[in-house]
């Protein structure tokens, strides 16, 4: 039922204009309305009062000289302006005409508009008040109403060409703004189809106005970048597993054939078996990191974030893995302020903090020592991880936290080349910012959170945990950091 | 112990069912959730275990049905959704327990046990016995033979975890979750560290040794056998 109209009649845009048109159009009508009412009102008041001053000046002559003396003063005038501006007309008690140059009128006193014909012309509008004199004659003076005709209908004249303007103004700039609304509204669906066809890197070109066109496309395009990313990290997944799966799964292969080949007795079948799940459990355990890195990439439920007591859970996870450090004899030093409140999934920041413990256990050597330590500044909660093994040369740094890269020195230590990785996803999720940085010898790992929770929390008494035995509180290695971390560290013994 | 399984995958469901009727347990199986609902309304079963996925009423809304309509036998999901989102889930919505596929059997006959013994009411006790050890729950203490033993905070909580589940094999993963809280697999030797310390301190120098590892399990407190 309903009739196609031309797509920009259809614009909002354009109906919004016509409206205005519409608004701007009534209240110029208004104004003319008022202009046109307050002329003619200034202009007939003039008149009255020329009239009247005419009438005033003649009573006095009548009062001083009677009719023969107001009769002449009236024959005077006009012979003086037989055509006007100023008319007359005085008829006696009966209503004729005595003398004049306005034709004889009988309807009685009062203001009165008149057209008066002319000889040599149209007829003249004349503003006219006529009064009854003392002996029953009639006198009347009237003036060339004109102008005022003139006026009003210069006033109409005015409107009427003026209102054209406006509409066609009107319509005009309602089809420019339309088609110019249109324009940026089809540039951001022709986007959206591209991006529907495959071609996932276009972008909604931005003007640089700052208005809130660029606004929507500012929003959008970051819309599109962070699916994008998540795209980009499932596809990444998939390319993980078929490239770095593909190693294990042929070794477990290789083992399972070598058994069908070679074992002979059931101890032998036993032992391959064995062999067999401790790889499989190897290949499961990497798939489960690279989904888990997926799926906190492509945004985990933040809205699940609790508050997480950090200092209990570094001092968990530093209990956890302090037995594989006693193993290796290192020395693990530990400064935690009691009560570090921050936001977050609990089980993924233990994952993240045991990573990174690991990584410093695993790849220090022996008797190395490895210290963890926190401050809080105004501003945010660092933990920083300290070792002092081989470090991570600063070319690599940034390579570390790609999926599977594993430093050439530490191929031979077991490990997937996902620890740091998951650790950076998380961290990312956490809004907590990581820093590598050299500890000379060995790596400082540096993590601040950077979103606190506002609250006063009581007063902060350090925690000094000291995990190895022999080792004093006091031996926390403060001397062998950067001098930042340092003062730092310091600053929030204070607190 | 009377088990319903529900499980759509065949393969798997007889696995499981036929592993754990190796182990003595009754196991009845049904492969969709509006089965599964029934059945579990009508029969007197001690455990289900509940797949995630399946089809009709899936896993968490059944188990959310169920508890809804008051009926609180324990439950052990089984999924092959390994987020922390889907486990805090899953027992959000009234499952007691938790296990990723693909799991070690021995892992999952060991949540199984554990889910059984888990009491009918909360009734709150105040001591464990095992022969002459004994843990008074609300001093925190440890006697054996009347001999105070000091504990560490984390070796008392490893203890006690340990005797409530007396006469059972409790896995390592079930010792981290429940004893420190990790629900990764840490890739650390703390458990055994743990054992080994408590063990110094519960066993040594008595006869009889209650804290035995079981093999290619766990480990398992128990008298002599």
């Amino acid at each position: 039922m309903s009739v196609a109209l031309p797509r920009i009649l259809r614009t909002s845009s354009f109906r919004l204009t016509l409206l205005y048109a519409g608004l701007f159009g009534a209240s110029a009508l208004i104004l003319l309305e008022v202009v046109y009412w307050a002329t003619g009102f200034y202009m007939s008041s003039s008149l009255d009062a020329a009239v009247d001053s005419d009438i005033a000046e003649l009573e006095d002559s009548l009062r001083d000289g009677g009719t023969e003396a107001l009769t002449a003063e009236v024959k005077e005038r006009v012979r003086q302006m037989p055509h006007g501006p100023v008319y007359y007309l005085l008829q006696d008690s009966n209503g004729e005409t005595i003398v004049g140059n306005l034709p004889p009128f009988h309807g009685g006193e009062g203001r009165v508009d008149l057209k008066v014909p002319r000889s040599d012309g149209p007829s003249v509008p004349v503003h006219a008040h006529g009064i009854t004199l003392t002996e029953r004659e009639y006198l009347m003076v009237g003036v060339d109403a004109l102008p005022r005709r003139e006026m009003r209908k210069l006033i109409l004249r005015v409107f009427e060409s003026s209102s054209a303007i406006t509409l066609v103004l009107a319509l005009a700039g309602g089809a420019l703004m339309s088609d110019g609304l249109l324009r940026r509204i089809e540039t951001i669906s022709r986007t959206a189809r591209d991006i529907m066809a495959g071609d996932f890197s276009r972008r909604i070109p931005i003007r640089g106005t700052g208005d809130e066109f660029d606004h929507l496309a500012a929003s959008l395009n970051a819309m599109l970048e962070r699916n994008e990313a998540a795209m980009g990290s499932v596809r990444q997944v998939s390319d993980d597993i078929a490239h770095d799966l593909r190693t294990p799964m042929t070794r477990l292969r290789q083992r399972l054939e070598l058994a069908q080949r070679r074992a002979r007795s059931l101890e032998e079948w036993r032992r391959a078996a064995e062999g067999c799940i401790s790889d499989m459990d190897a290949i499961l355990e990497t798939f489960g990191a690279l989904l888990r890195i997926a799926q906190i990439e492509s945004g985990m439920p933040v809205h699940r974030f609790a508050k997480v007591d950090l200092s209990e859970l570094l001092c968990t996870v530093i209990e956890v893995y302090q037995p594989m450090a006693e193993a290796k004899e290192q020395r693990f030093t530990a400064d935690i302020a009691s009560r570090l409140m921050v936001w977050g999934d609990r089980e993924l920041l233990a994952q993240m903090f045991a990573n990174i413990i690991e990584n410093a256990v695993k790849h220090s050597p022996a008797g190395a020592s490895i210290g963890l330590m926190t401050n809080r500044s105004p501003s945010a909660i660092a933990v920083t991880v300290i070792d002092s093994g081989p470090g991570i040369p600063v070319a690599y740094r940034k390579h570390v936290f790609q999926r599977f890269y594993r430093l050439e020195s530490s191929r031979s230590t077991p490990g997937s080349g996902l620890g740091l990785s998951l650790v950076e996803a998380i961290a990312a999720l956490h809004q907590v910012s990581i820093e590598l940085a050299d500890n000379s010898p060995g790596l400082r790992v540096r993590l601040r959170f950077l979103r606190l929770i506002n609250e006063s929390l009581p007063e902060i008494a350090s925690v000094k945990g000291n995990w190895i035995s022999g080792a004093r509180p006091t031996q926390i290695a403060m001397a062998r950091l950067g001098d930042d971390a340092a003062t730092e560290g310091s600053a929030s013994r204070r607190n | 112990m009377k088990i319903l399984l529900i499980e759509d995958d065949g393969e798997n469901a007889d696995y499981v069912a036929s592993g754990l009727r190796e182990e003595g347990h009754l196991v009845a199986q049904v492969a969709s959730g509006a089965e599964g609902f029934i059945c579990a309304m009508g029969n007197g079963f001690d455990l289900l275990i509940v797949d995630r996925m399946i089809p009709g009423l899936d896993g968490l809304n059944l188990v959310k049905s169920l508890r809804a309509a008051g009926h609180h036998t324990p439950v052990l999901f089984l999924t092959a959704l390994d987020g922390v989102e889907d486990r805090v889930s899953g027992l959000n919505a009234g499952g007691d327990d938790y296990l990723v596929k693909p799991f070690a059997f021995s892992e999952l006959v060991a949540r199984v046990a554990a889910l059984g013994r888990r009491p009918r009411t909360t009734a709150a006790e105040t001591r464990l016995h095992l022969l002459d050890l004994e843990i008074d729950l609300l001093s925190r203490t440890v006697r054996r033979r009347g001999q105070l033993i000091e504990l560490q905070p984390r070796e008392y909580r490893l203890l006690e975890y340990l005797m409530r589940h007396a006469g059972h094999v409790v896995t390592r993963t079930m010792l981290l979750e429940h004893v420190w809280d990790i629900h990764f697999d840490p890739r650390s030797n703390v458990v055994e560290t743990h054992i080994s310390r408590l063990r110094s301190k519960v066993d040594k120098g008595f006869e009889v040794e209650l804290i035995h590892t079981v093999r290619g399990a766990g480990y398992c407190v128990r008298g002599p056998a």
